[in-house]
């Protein structure tokens, strides 16, 4: 047992809002889950002996701080500094069709929303249930073409510990951008969860971007329901930190969905990043495309962990799970685990993980150009993510991450 | 400019190329044709330093210099480009950064500044013109989705944009259109300054309707069998590469 999950228990019952119920019965399941260990199949490369006995400072914080500006995104901005609200909802100008709550106020979507998304068994999942008491709540009414992205900030300062959720519906035939943009430096625990539930033909366009480092450690997860001609593009971007864990679930509820998911992931030396995702292809005519790419430093560490499980009236799924990596030293880490289960007999479905070489080919083209080969294997890995980028739908998002990766890259290949 | 003497190259266990001279002087054309299995791509790889062609004997020197002791990228900071029969596609580097990062290496090599971000964007706008490609085409990934004739006609682009002092054009007609086909060419000859030179690698006349040579040499099993004017490429038309097989057949008895 841990010491902090002893302190969660305890720190649970001092909730005390209209979603007290709701959370008593996720405090029932929490208290029957064990601590997990290496031995427990979801963690067995990821230890979490630096949240075993962690102590930090729980509650309200003092820290404020600004959203990060990106030029030509134009967002609408819901700021969290270590789990607190700093926007006042009330005094923003709300694109029509939108409407946005605090997660504290009683309201129809966040009933029907809470906890219904995210898988149920998720330990740190459950502790957000139980302690995050500050939220969002966005609904996109159904029809509504909302042009202008929704970011939520998210703050974790040194030396604090938060717990933040998100809630959104897409109506039916709707559209709607999401960014959930979090970040964290120093010794800090910050988990994060955000439900989405996509109705009949709507359509999210939707980035994860878990930029936290350091001694930070950030838990969280983003968890899509599609229903029927449901559509999702999904962008998440990772850093790693002492320790970085996100399950990205996305379940095909309805007919006709179609989901991509791309991500990337970019670990500095001694960093940690473990991806879980989950496709559910629950109903037919489904289709996933997912890609997942890493570049991992010195004595970094990514867990990568990709399940497709196509249930038995699930005919006609389409469904194509890559992950490649790049190893930039011997002492780099990754563990890649693919996972397929299919019980529907007419199915297309491809998996592949790889740890990847250099293309010589390319490599040759470049250098018959008169690129140094130092500059071009630079350039040649960093295009290796960087084509998840030039993919993603929103180009002021990508204009303003190319940069700040390349920056990123070429500091750990110096520090190679 | 480009002096090759009785080269010989092999790609593994294989001699591919048996013996080749060549004198290249400033501003000449060469055409190169032969059939298949000539060595006509092998000349290409050899001249620009690709990983698994050996040279076995025999000398080249670009500009008097020893080209075969110069590592890939040197031989293009040389001077030296080489227009590829079947252009790389590398999805996650954008035409842009690769374009730029290439022309000012070469500026570099040449002591020259490197261009300004306007500069590079003017010039490459101009030679996307040239060979009639949209300039969104700058944003995307290097050959990435593009059609046969669009990596035929980026090459070109390259070309104009990397102003070498000898190019050597592997096969730049193949998988071409007639439409598509004048463009390359309308490229190719604007950089014919009086000064530059060029190799044209081709199985068929048909490109040479469009790029005049000034030469036109034959390649067969790794030698240059025959030399003439732009008269040997109509001949060739006429007669195919059969009569080779039976010169050769005529050597042995003799």
């Amino acid at each position: 047992m841990s010491q902090w999950l002893n302190h969660v228990l305890e720190r649970a019952s001092t909730v005390d809002d209209w979603l007290s119920p709701v959370r008593a019965q996720a405090l029932d399941t929490l208290k029957q889950q064990q601590w997990p260990t290496r031995r427990t199949e979801a963690w067995r490369y990821t230890s979490l002996h630096p949240v075993a006995d962690l102590q930090l400072q729980t509650g309200t914080s003092n820290n404020t701080a600004e959203a990060p500006f990106i030029e030509g995104l134009n967002s609408l901005d819901l700021v969290f500094v270590d789990g607190q609200l700093s926007t006042d909802i009330s005094k923003l100008q709300l694109p029509e069709g939108v409407t946005i709550s605090e997660l504290s106020a009683p309201s129809e979507p966040a009933e029907a929303l809470f906890a219904q998304v995210k898988p149920s068994h998720h330990l740190f999942g459950l502790v957000n249930d139980v302690l995050a008491q500050q939220g969002v709540v966005i609904d996109i009414a159904a029809g509504a073409k909302v042009k202008q992205p929704i970011r939520i900030v998210n703050f974790a300062s040194a030396g604090i510990e938060s717990h933040q959720r998100t809630l959104v519906r897409v109506g039916a035939n709707a559209q709607a951008t999401i960014i959930e943009h979090g970040s964290g430096s120093g010794n800090s625990l910050n988990t994060a969860f955000a439900e989405y539930d996509i109705a009949e033909k709507a359509s999210l366009e939707h980035y994860r971007f878990a930029l936290h480092e350091g001694e930070s450690i950030h838990i969280g997860g983003s968890h899509f329901k599609l229903h029927d001609h449901a559509k999702m593009n999904s962008t998440l971007i990772g850093y790693g930190s002492q320790l970085t864990r996100l399950d990205v679930d996305i379940e095909h509820a309805g007919e006709h969905a179609f989901a991509k998911f791309n991500n990337v992931y970019l670990l500095a030396p001694r960093e940690h990043f473990d991806l879980h995702s989950t496709i559910e292809h629950a109903s037919p005519n489904g289709t996933t495309e997912e890609n997942a790419r890493g570049i991992i430093g010195d004595r970094a560490k990514a867990v990568f962990n990709g399940r497709i499980h196509i249930h038995r009236h699930a005919q006609k799924t389409l469904a194509e799970l890559n992950n490649r990596n790049l190893l930039l030293t011997r002492g780099a880490q990754i563990n890649t685990k693919p996972e397929l289960e299919i019980y529907a007999d007419d199915v297309q479905c491809a998996h592949g993980a790889t740890v990847a070489e250099i293309d010589e080919e390319a490599l040759y083209y470049m250098l018959t150009r008169g690129i140094d080969k130092q500059q071009a294997l630079v350039m040649l890995n960093f295009g290796f993510v960087q084509e998840m980028v030039f993919q993603m739908p929103n180009k002021a998002l990508a204009d303003w991450l190319q940069p700040i990766l390349k920056t990123r890259f070429e500091s750990m290949m110096e520090q190679q | 400019m480009l002096s090759i003497k009785d080269l010989h190259a092999r790609v593994e266990e294989t001699t591919i190329l048996k013996g080749l001279n060549l004198e290249i002087k400033p501003g000449e054309v060469h055409a190169i044709m032969g059939p298949n299995g000539a060595g006509k791509s092998t000349l290409g790889y050899v001249l620009s330093g690709r990983d698994g062609y050996e040279v076995e004997s025999g000398s080249v020197e670009m500009d008097g210099k020893d080209l075969l002791d110069m590592e890939v990228e040197e031989r293009a900071q040389a001077g030296l480009f080489l227009a590829f029969q079947y252009p790389v596609e590398i999805p996650g580097v954008s035409n842009m950064e690769f374009m730029k990062e290439s022309v000012n290496a070469l500026r570099e090599a040449r002591g020259e500044k490197a261009l300004s971000s306007a500069e590079f964007l003017k010039k490459a706008k101009e030679a996307c013109k040239q060979v009639e490609l949209p300039l969104d085409f700058l944003k995307r990934g290097v050959n990435e989705g593009f059609s046969g004739g669009e990596k035929k006609r980026n090459e070109i682009m390259q070309l104009i944009m990397l102003e070498p002092k000898i190019a050597i054009l592997d096969e730049s007609d193949s998988g071409l259109d007639v439409d598509a086909l004048q463009v390359v060419a309308k490229g190719v000859n604007s950089q014919r300054d009086g000064k530059r030179s060029f190799i044209v690698v081709t199985h068929y006349q048909r490109l040479l309707d469009y790029i005049q040579p000034d030469y036109v040499h034959i390649l067969s099993k790794g030698k240059i069998v025959k030399s003439g004017g732009p008269e040997l490429a109509k001949e060739v038309e006429a007669s195919g590469y059969a009569w080779l097989a039976e010169a050769e057949a005529e050597g042995a008895d003799a």
